[in-house]
């Protein structure tokens, strides 16, 4: 609160082509109404739609085909690599679609507090520090430096120290073996061929071979239970509807196929889709009988055996809210906690939505940082600096003084290599219910081409030429109240800096009637977050003469060519100058 | 700040100290010892250049195999209130890392006090806590046995049970900073 750094938000002019902003805060018809002609409206920095057009430049890209700025909501994004942020290691798009976007090497984090995990030994223990420790010697776990949890505390310890992913896939907290899927997939084949065939083979043990037999009552994981019901219902449906309309036979006709989609939409809309041969069909779908077919009872017991554990372990036994949404199930204890496998991340390159081009495109290798296209609007339009003309002592506060002239300095920098005229224009008054006098002492000005600065300094010959207007700081105290209309205030190689005056309303609520102001008087609700802050919607143009491009004919903009291969350029956008808080009286 | 640095000033006097062996445990040249009241320092000890030591309201005690690193502060910063007239007692194979602030009544044997982390005054540590990096003891807090303090305040039990494997690593450490860290320990002998 105390401190305010002064900020400039460039708007992009996508948000203008969706719809009008409209204040919503104030439901008066005539806001509504009073947007017709887009153009002469001003800009409204707290319209709750601006939060989602306004941007600082460095989050702007820039088309050079469209001459426009692009902000994230009006360009596209496309993947060019995912890989793990911590082995670094690419992963094909294959690999994403089969196994997921998480690292399946041996990259975890931990349960507890997300750091890193790291493969160390259980080492061998001569002292006879318990007897399960011994039963671990040579073998591993994943253990976490910062906060020193272990998989130890889970009961995980793994056989080899790589490949980590694909044993924890295997092994249950607390130690025991996992079904693979795989395991299920036999065992479901062998029950089937066993009913086909009849029960009478059992006493031959003909199906001994088939790996572990399942427990039809037994608890499963959240993946067995899905793939168990999974593989019923494809079944029922399959048996359901021996043929689909194209012929195909039940096994590969899931939901996901159109004719099953179309089905479920007429089961939800009073059945204008369904068929009545579907329908009669559906009375023959059964409902999955034990966990074999996935299908787990509520045990009253298992509520029973939290409750014993919440009281054994305490509050030290159980999750938190943000460890639990790590979480791939449901984790009510620390017991329960699985370490979590690196999420993929990706780099990305960026197209123009209107015209395709790319505008950002990172090297594809993942160990590098460059950047084979990256066309940022900070190379294209100038940034805006916000100071104040009178530095402020150390010890001053930085609020402005309700009803007293203060005066900014904004600094305009040009990072084209031609000189650009810049005019600014401003609301006297800025929106809102407290309205800010705002004067721009130098609202047409020509700012320098950013040529190399070496160059320059050779060819002037020394400092004041070239109409670089400095003032030193005796110059700047003396002169505070000179800043005259229409002069820039200083001016260098590439830059300009113009005075912009303010007078800041007073922010009390309880102010007599006629200083109020009218939205004021419509509104009477107490003081709003950062309403104190004085916001200064601006409209920025630039215009420059740039070497005419080959084919400029979609350019949305004014750019008429002229002789000699030059032409006019114009950009035109809105900014917010973000310039103070008004201290409360 | 009233105390500005006189070159001419005479140096602080030196602490009284009692060390239970000469041979073992090293101080650097550059570390500081000041204050008023006993530093009593133990075998296998290693205090790294820069360490504070501030005995100004209350003693201090270290005991063996114990690291202190550089800019760490340990002692009582101001007048101890009652019940912490024994001052800072720090048990065997205590490492207290860079920068760290221990005003604690006790600190429990193998405890790591861990980069800039504060421990307040008056607050006790069981044996095998952990105070990760820029965490916080609150004043007379006291953490049972075990006790990982991480993040933002949070605290878990460690039972991982490999104390002993730490011993050895602390020990192993000690070896090596003996013969990293030249010591100068007649500079600091101060029998009263
Ligand atoms: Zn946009
Ligand atoms: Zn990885
Ligand atoms: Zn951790
Ligand atoms: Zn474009």
């Amino acid at each position: 609160m105390a401190n305010f750094t002064p900020y400039t938000y460039f708007q992009c002019p996508c948000a203008d082509s969706v719809l009008p902003t409209r204040n919503i805060s104030s439901d008066s018809p005539s806001a509504a109404s009073g947007t017709s002609d887009q153009d002469e409206r001003t800009f409204d920095p707290r319209a709750p739609r601006s939060n989602y057009s306004l941007y600082p430049l460095e989050h702007l890209l820039y088309c050079e085909d469209c001459h426009q700025i692009r902000c994230p909501r009006c360009v596209l994004d496309e993947i060019v690599t995912h890989y793990c942020p911590n082995c670094l290691f690419e992963v094909p798009n294959s690999i994403v679609k089969s196994e997921g976007t998480r690292c399946t090497r041996s990259c975890f984090q931990c349960p507890i507090c997300i750091a890193p995990l790291s493969v160390s030994a259980v080492e061998p223990q001569p002292e006879g520090h318990g007897v399960a420790d011994t039963a671990h010697v040579g073998q591993y776990v994943l253990n976490c430096a910062y906060c020193l949890w272990s998989s130890k505390d889970i009961g995980v310890y793994f056989d080899k120290p790589n490949a980590i992913s694909a044993q924890l896939a295997r092994i249950k907290n607390g130690g025991g073996q996992v079904i693979t899927p795989r395991d299920r997939r036999k065992d479901r084949e062998g029950r089937t061929r066993e009913a086909s065939m009849g029960p009478s083979l059992d006493d031959d043990g003909v199906q001994e071979d088939d790996g572990p037999k399942l427990d039809p009552n037994e608890v499963l994981d959240p993946e067995g239970q899905f793939s168990n019901l999974k593989s019923f219902y494809q079944s029922q449906i399959a048996e359901a509807s021996p043929t689909s309309a194209l012929g195909f036979t039940g096994g590969d006709y899931g939901y996901g196929s159109p004719g099953a989609l179309s089905r479920i939409m007429g089961i939800y809309t009073g059945g204008t889709f369904a068929d009545k041969k579907v329908k009669s069909k559906k009375a023959n779908f059964r409902e999955a009988r034990d966990a074999l077919e996935g299908l787990q009872i509520v045990d009253l017991a298992s509520d029973a055996d939290a409750i014993k554990k919440l009281q054994e372990n305490r509050w030290q036994g159980t999750t938190s809210l943000e460890q639990r949404a790590e979480q791939l199930s449901e984790a009510p204890f620390v017991s329960d906690l699985r370490p979590l496998a690196y999420v993929l991340r990706t780099k990305r390159s960026k197209r123009c939505k209107t015209c395709r081009h790319i505008l950002s495109k990172p090297e594809s290798k993942v160990q590098t940082t460059r950047f084979r296209i990256r066309l940022v609007a900070l190379n294209y339009i100038p940034a805006i600096t916000i100071r104040p003309l009178q530095p402020l002592a150390p010890t001053q506060r930085s609020l402005l003084t309700p009803r007293k002239a203060v005066q900014f300095l904004l600094t305009f920098k040009n990072p084209l290599f031609e000189n650009v005229k810049v005019s600014i224009a401003t609301p006297a008054h800025t929106p809102g219910r407290f309205k800010s006098k705002v004067t721009v002492l130098c609202p047409q000005f020509e700012v320098g081409a950013n040529t190399d600065a070496w160059e320059e300094a050779l060819r002037e010959g020394g400092k004041g030429a070239g109409g670089e207007k400095r003032r030193t700081k005796a110059e700047a105290h003396e002169g505070q109240n000179q800043a005259e209309a229409g002069q820039v205030w200083e001016q260098g190689r590439n830059w300009v800096s113009v005075v912009v005056e303010v007078i800041p309303p007073s922010i009390r609520m309880d102010a007599p009637d006629f200083v109020k102001t009218e939205e004021h008087k419509n509104d009477e609700g107490p003081l709003r977050e950062d309403e104190d802050v004085v916001e200064i919607p601006a409209f920025v143009r630039v215009e420059w003469e740039a070497d005419a491009a080959q084919d400029d004919d979609t350019g949305n903009l004014a750019s008429m060519r002229e002789k000699d291969g030059r032409e006019k350029r114009e950009l035109a956008y809105w900014c917010v100058l973000g310039l103070g808080r008004i201290a409360r009286e | 700040m009233s105390s500005k640095r006189h070159s001419t000033a005479p140096p602080p006097p030196k602490p009284p100290t009692q060390f239970s062996s000469t041979s073992s445990l090293i101080i650097a040249d550059a570390a500081s010892l000041i204050g008023t009241h006993l530093i009593s320092l133990s075998s296998n000890t290693i205090i790294h250049p820069r360490t504070k030591l501030i005995s100004t309201y209350a003693p201090i005690t270290v005991g063996s195999n114990c690291i202190l690193s550089e800019r760490a502060t340990i002692g009582l910063q101001s007048e101890p209130s009652e019940g912490l007239s024994q001052g800072v007692v720090i048990a065997d194979y205590v490492v207290v890392e860079v920068g760290a602030r221990v005003e604690a009544k006790s600190v429990g044997e193998g405890c790591i006090i861990e980069v800039n982390s504060k421990i307040g005054k008056g607050a006790v540590l069981g044996k095998h806590c952990k105070i990760g990096p820029m965490c916080v003891v609150a004043e007379n807090e006291e953490l049972a046995d075990y006790t990982v303090v991480y993040g933002n305040g949070m605290q878990r039990v460690d039972r991982s049970g490999v104390e002993h494997l730490k011993f050895k690593m602390i020990a192993r450490q000690v070896d090596v900073l003996r013969k990293l860290i030249p010591g100068n320990l007649p500079k600091f002998i101060n029998r009263t």
